[in-house]
């Protein structure tokens, strides 16, 4: 791999032993993925900060780079933390603590503590063609597909390594040629709400692995129905990057969304969705003790519109609803007077953490109700719940009811 | 008598041990107990079973990109496997791999699941490029 004079002072340590590491990092990718050289980029996004994902082992690693005297070079956010900073939710004391040390560590290397998967919805919008390294699937998944931006699906450690050095190896989605689709998905099944967009995104996902899926005949999504398509597709599989023809930057028209290679043609059916949506249900209990929204976390929009189905209604009191955000969304609803709203129908509206990032398991809650593919696909695993999975209007009535009866 | 492949390495070092072949993609973060290595992730071909010590076959990784603290982690812990195998690997494995030195192999030159079953003793030899399979 060519190196500038400068990065080859980076690979040696003369900038220090962090950019060192990073470096290593860069470097084997590089060599992996057949990279001639390093591009500079303009911003980063580090992931897997939960305790679950860093454990001590990488919480020691975080805070010895933080220790050795690693700071980023480039805007770098952060993702979703396990804990909510602004407030006490019972959360065992222990986890907190641990939670706040990776918190801190990140913090300490510069990284901006926006503690959200959707930096996108906080002024942090790579333009098209903007090379840049960030991690947190869903947001792969969307720079590339709706923005056009160019980004790998970075691990944690990588898009702190391009933080670190302001690079990325030339490999993957940042060459034009990779970013072609693979399979085209004529969708006839009707997408009514973010549900229907998560549990296609889930069905593709499943069977497409790590290609490129092309949909045609989407109708008119919004900007969140592509977030919650994204979040299934690079769950249930490993999906850095869709095109939606008609819709996404790099598809005007099939054949640009292909760019003359051969592809296989499948359609979404009524019966697909259907499937998608099955394979995200895992509960048979009908009482719901645990409702979930917000994952990827919600817009505006979507808080507005919770403020709509709970305006004078009542969350059952068996039955805990925890509305997911960060502190950039939170607080502009709370002066809009939509928390209020929330709030006074019994929800809680959290902001830096998530339910499969933190560990609402801890307070004893046994079955999930949500409208996220993201988070019904990790929660049986994460969390240990029994997940029913559908529309906000069904999981607001089953916060409402204490039960499930769709 | 031993099956020699070549391939590509992805992360150094050599390890051996008995296989554990799984077809489907394997997501770190959410979907594995780093105490044991069970396999948590709902309805997973894997469920329930540990991957600790083996040598791991499965095609390639997927969904959440903090699985390579995860693979570290397992690592770190000794939960994880001895070395893995992958038809791809993907980035999220890679540096997982690399920072717990976990030796990884992919794309070799013949289809891995046509040579290595469970509980096959393979070898990963990832500072030359080679596993060799004991039949």
């Amino acid at each position: 791999m060519h190196l500038t004079d400068t990065e080859k002072r980076m690979r040696d340590g003369e900038l220090g032993e962090p950019v060192r590491t990073a470096m290593a990092i860069l470097m084997a990718l590089g060599e992996i993925y057949g990279a001639e050289k390093l591009i500079p980029i303009r911003s980063a996004h580090v992931a897997g900060l939960s305790l679950k994902s860093h454990g001590l082992a990488g919480t020691e690693w975080a805070e010895d780079m933080a220790s050795r005297g690693a700071r980023v070079c480039i805007p770098t956010t952060m993702n979703v933390i396990g804990v909510d900073r602004s407030r006490d939710l019972h959360l065992p004391q222990a986890w907190v603590k641990d939670q706040l040390r990776i918190e801190a560590a990140y913090e300490r290397m510069g990284c901006l503590g926006t503690s959200s998967c959707v930096p996108y919805y906080l002024g942090f919008v790579p333009r098209f063609q903007e090379h840049i390294a960030w991690a947190e699937s869903s947001a792969v998944v969307f720079t590339n597909s709706v923005l056009g931006a160019r980004d790998n699906r970075e691990a944690g450690p990588s898009a702190l390594a391009s933080g670190l050095t302001g690079r990325t190896p030339l490999s993957g989605l940042h060459l034009e040629e990779n970013r072609k689709g693979d399979v085209l998905f004529k969708v006839s099944a009707p997408l009514t709400n973010l549900a229907d967009y998560g549990a296609l995104g889930s069905y593709v996902g499943r069977i497409i692995g790590t290609k490129v899926p092309v949909f045609e005949r989407m109708q008119e999504p919004s900007i969140e129905d592509l977030v919650y398509l994204g979040a299934g597709l690079a769950s249930s599989g490993g999906v850095a990057m869709f095109h939606a023809v008609g819709v996404t930057p790099e598809a005007p028209t099939i054949e640009s969304a292909f760019g003359g290679k051969k592809y296989e043609v499948l359609e979404i059916t009524a019966k697909e969705l259907e499937e998608g949506k099955q394979k995200l249900t895992s509960a048979k209990d009908r009482k719901v003790d645990y409702v979930a929204i917000g994952c990827p976390h919600c817009s505006l929009n979507q808080l507005k519109e919770l403020a709509t189905l709970l305006q004078g209604r009542r969350v059952n009191k068996e039955t805990t609803l925890w509305i997911h955000t960060n502190v950039a969304i939170k607080s502009l609803a709370n002066q809009l007077g939509y928390v209020q709203v929330i709030e006074d129908a019994g929800a809680v509206v959290t902001q830096d953490l998530c339910t499969i990032l933190g560990n609402p398991e801890a307070l004893g809650f046994k079955t999930l109700a949500t409208n996220s593919p993201k988070m019904a696909f990790y929660a049986p695993g994460s969390n240990g719940f029994e997940v029913w999975y559908g529309s906000v209007e069904q999981c607001i009535e089953a916060a409402v009811h204490g039960s499930w009866n769709a | 008598m031993a099956i020699i492949v070549k391939g590509r390495s992805i992360s150094k070092g050599c390890a051996e041990g008995e296989a554990l072949v799984c077809r489907e993609p394997i997501g770190f973060n959410f979907g594995i107990d780093v105490s044991n290595g069970v396999i948590t992730e709902y309805k997973h071909e894997l469920f329930g079973k540990s991957i600790k010590d083996r040598i791991l076959l499965f095609p390639h990784g997927k969904g959440s990109t903090g699985g390579s603290y995860v693979v570290y982690q397992l690592a770190k812990n000794k939960t994880g496997p001895k070395a893995i195998i992958n038809m791809t690997t993907e980035t999220i494995i890679a540096v997982g791999a690399i920072m717990g030195s976990i030796p990884v192999m992919d794309s070799l030159e013949k289809n891995p699941y046509d040579l290595i079953f469970d509980g096959d003793h393979v070898k990963v030899d990832a500072d030359h490029g080679l596993v060799v399979i004991e039949k």
